[in-house]
């Protein structure tokens, strides 16, 4: 019996399907504006590329902030849910999850079974999240997936004391104005980003071993930041950003 | 149920329903603490009516107030700076938080209606001297409405005005009771509508409603219960969204403790007797809210205690952003639930923002994780 998950977040949509403790493939596309076509397409790029037949698929579980639009779906249930689950699914010595995705950013503490004991999740502000590092990255003149491999090579990170991703954007061109090096500048936000998880982390009080998914676990100088400031290692998935529709999948075989 | 009907719309238009109130030859004063002693409004002929905020906007009110003052209190004095509240005749504040003393000054010195009171209520409640203060302000506040009304607030207007609120309060205790029995047998939407229009409807109206509300609600068959049991604690919950939000996650709303819920009408006051003394006692009985002191314990022990009676599996709280008095105590409550082994999630509202999608990711996990 075959599961899918479908994971429509605010940036990219990712799909993955799972027979029994195997996962089949995932596939991740940009979200675009329209939740539902991101859904079908995502879906049906992965049944192409897994060569797995719509009529195979025993249940569909969405998640994700488009969740609801999802209508093909037979349950949706929200993100914590799902990474809890996939993370456990992954790796079931699991305690700890650290997710930043496109707007929101989350931690999580999972219970022996891999339930979710309790969370913590940013409020309204999208500062240290995925979406805030985009910002930066073209403030910066940069592509997002050059920050991390930048940021490694800074001898002396800037401070950025902003939390706010508007009045961050505007400290981080006054520094560009001011020659600081870019390096510099990006450690800088990327330790910015990690002050704000790691409260996050402290206010649920986060056990190890901690596991960080979502699109941001991509960007290894953030990783360091984060690391250093929390004071031990994360463990990485192989598919952090497609961490959330794992889970939906796994949840999908429990209905 | 056409009787809920009748409170619903009540609500959605506000200054409609003030109009007809103004058509029967009465004068409206406006207020926004669950402390106002409405039964010396209601004697002296006057029609207590509760501000909400019509969650416009802000730009005149900016000029006023900082944004770190909570929504309700820049979003009624928006309204009446825009003239949204040109139906009152006058306005009463009892001392409460910071945010409302200010708004108290401002609304002084806009001077737009003719009556304005401020009622200087006791914080501390445990105290020998806070009962003959109590009395003494209120006797105070009763002297200003006779010489607004031009007429004497008898013991008899007042024995019947004390009747009318025992009659509101009495049931709307029925219907909260009923419901916490079989929770989902009323909708939480039609809750918050009923205690918020009981708060700025007409008390006669309102009196005559809701007995066949609660009448009503005793014969219906009660649905089988699906869903978790919730008890929310805040101060204002002035969003029927958030009541769906928490419904449509598998959530049933058993109970409260909001200022806008069941801190409003709880408590009776004694019927007999001097009727400004059973006023004043009725604030010492029932359950403080954080701007007010009893004792240590008393906020925490309720706050269990409802959980319990309730049959909660959670208790979300719901904090406006920038209402300082609930934010400090949100660790203490929590910490007693805590001890008792009851989950707890803090959620921060602004009742300008509309937009609920966040915020149901977090009750859902919530509901789902108890």
């Amino acid at each position: 019996m075959i599961y899918a998950g479908i994971d429509i977040g605010s940036i990219t949509a990712k799909a993955a399907f799972i027979k029994g403790n195997k996962l089949l493939g995932t596939r991740v596309i940009p979200s675009g504006y329209n939740p539902l076509n991101a859904g079908i397409k995502v879906f049906k790029g992965l049944l192409k590329k897994t060569k797995v037949l719509k009529s195979d698929i025993t249940a569909i579980v969405s998640t994700g902030y488009g969740r609801a639009s999802v209508d093909f779906a037979d349950k949706a249930m929200t993100e914590i849910i799902c990474h809890g689950a996939g993370a456990f699914f992954m790796n079931p010595e699991i305690r700890g999850i650290i997710d930043v995705g496109g707007q929101d950013s989350k931690a999580i503490l999972l219970d022996r079974k891999g339930h979710v004991d309790n969370f913590a999740m940013n409020d309204k502000c999208a500062a240290g999240t995925g979406r805030f590092f985009e910002v930066m990255a073209n403030a910066l003149g940069l592509k997002l997936n050059q920050l991390g491999d930048f940021s490694l090579k800074a001898d002396k990170p800037s401070k950025i004391s902003s939390i706010c991703t508007v009045f961050a954007e505007s400290e981080v061109i006054s520094m560009i104005a001011g020659q600081e090096k870019r390096e510099n500048i990006i450690a800088g936000i990327h330790e910015s980003a990690a002050a704000r998880i790691s409260s996050l982390s402290s206010k649920i009080g986060i056990k190890e071993p901690v596991m960080m998914t979502g699109g941001v676990a991509k960007n290894k100088g953030f990783l360091k930041a984060l690391e250093n400031r929390l004071g031990f290692e994360l463990i990485m998935g192989n598919l952090p950003q497609e961490n959330g529709a794992i889970g939906a999948a796994v949840l999908a075989s429990r209905l | 149920m056409k009787e809920i009907r009748i409170f619903h719309e009540a609500i959605e238009n506000t200054s409609n329903m003030a109009r007809k109130i103004k058509a029967g030859q009465k004068k409206i004063i406006g207020h926004l603490c669950s402390y106002t002693p409405e039964e010396l409004i209601y004697a002296a002929g006057f029609h207590p009516m509760r501000l909400f905020s019509s969650k416009s906007d802000i730009v005149l009110a900016e000029k006023h107030l900082q944004s770190y003052c909570c929504s309700p209190v820049r979003g009624v004095l928006e309204d009446s700076l825009s003239g949204r509240l040109d139906f009152l005749d006058g306005t009463v504040f009892p001392h409460t938080c910071d945010s409302i003393q200010r708004l108290s000054d401002i609304w002084r010195m806009n001077g737009k209606y003719e009556f304005f009171a401020d009622v200087i209520l006791p914080a501390k409640l445990n105290t020998r001297s806070a009962k003959t203060y109590m009395t003494d302000v209120l006797t105070g506040f009763k002297k200003e409405l006779e010489k607004a009304s031009g007429k004497k607030i008898t013991d008899t207007s007042l024995h019947e005005s004390i009747k009318k609120f025992n009659l509101i309060r009495e049931n709307l205790s029925k219907i909260y009771e009923l419901n916490s029995h079989n929770p989902g047998l009323i909708k939480g939407a039609d809750l918050y509508a009923i205690v918020k229009g009981s708060m700025v409807m007409d008390k006669d109206e309102v009196a005559g409603l809701l007995p066949v509300i609660a009448a009503n609600l005793e014969k219906i068959d009660p649905p089988s219960e699906k869903g978790k049991r919730i008890v929310i604690s805040g101060s204002i919950c002035d969003s029927p969204g958030f009541y769906e939000t928490i419904e449509e996650a598998g959530g049933l709303i058993a109970g409260d403790d909001l200022c806008t819920g069941q801190r409003w009408f709880e408590g009776m006051i004694q019927e007999d007797g001097d009727p400004m003394t059973a006023i004043a006692s009725r604030y010492f009985d029932r359950i403080n809210c954080p701007a007010k002191h009893t004792s240590l314990t008393f906020r925490g022990e309720n706050i269990v205690s409802l959980a319990r009676k309730n049959n909660a599996k959670g208790v979300i709280f719901m904090l406006l952003k920038f209402c300082d008095p609930h934010a400090f105590d949100y660790p203490y409550l929590k910490e007693y639930l805590d001890k008792e082994k009851i989950k707890t999630m803090a959620v921060e509202i602004d009742e300008q923002q509309q937009s609920l999608g966040q915020l149901s990711t977090r009750i859902e996990t919530f509901i789902h994780m108890i």
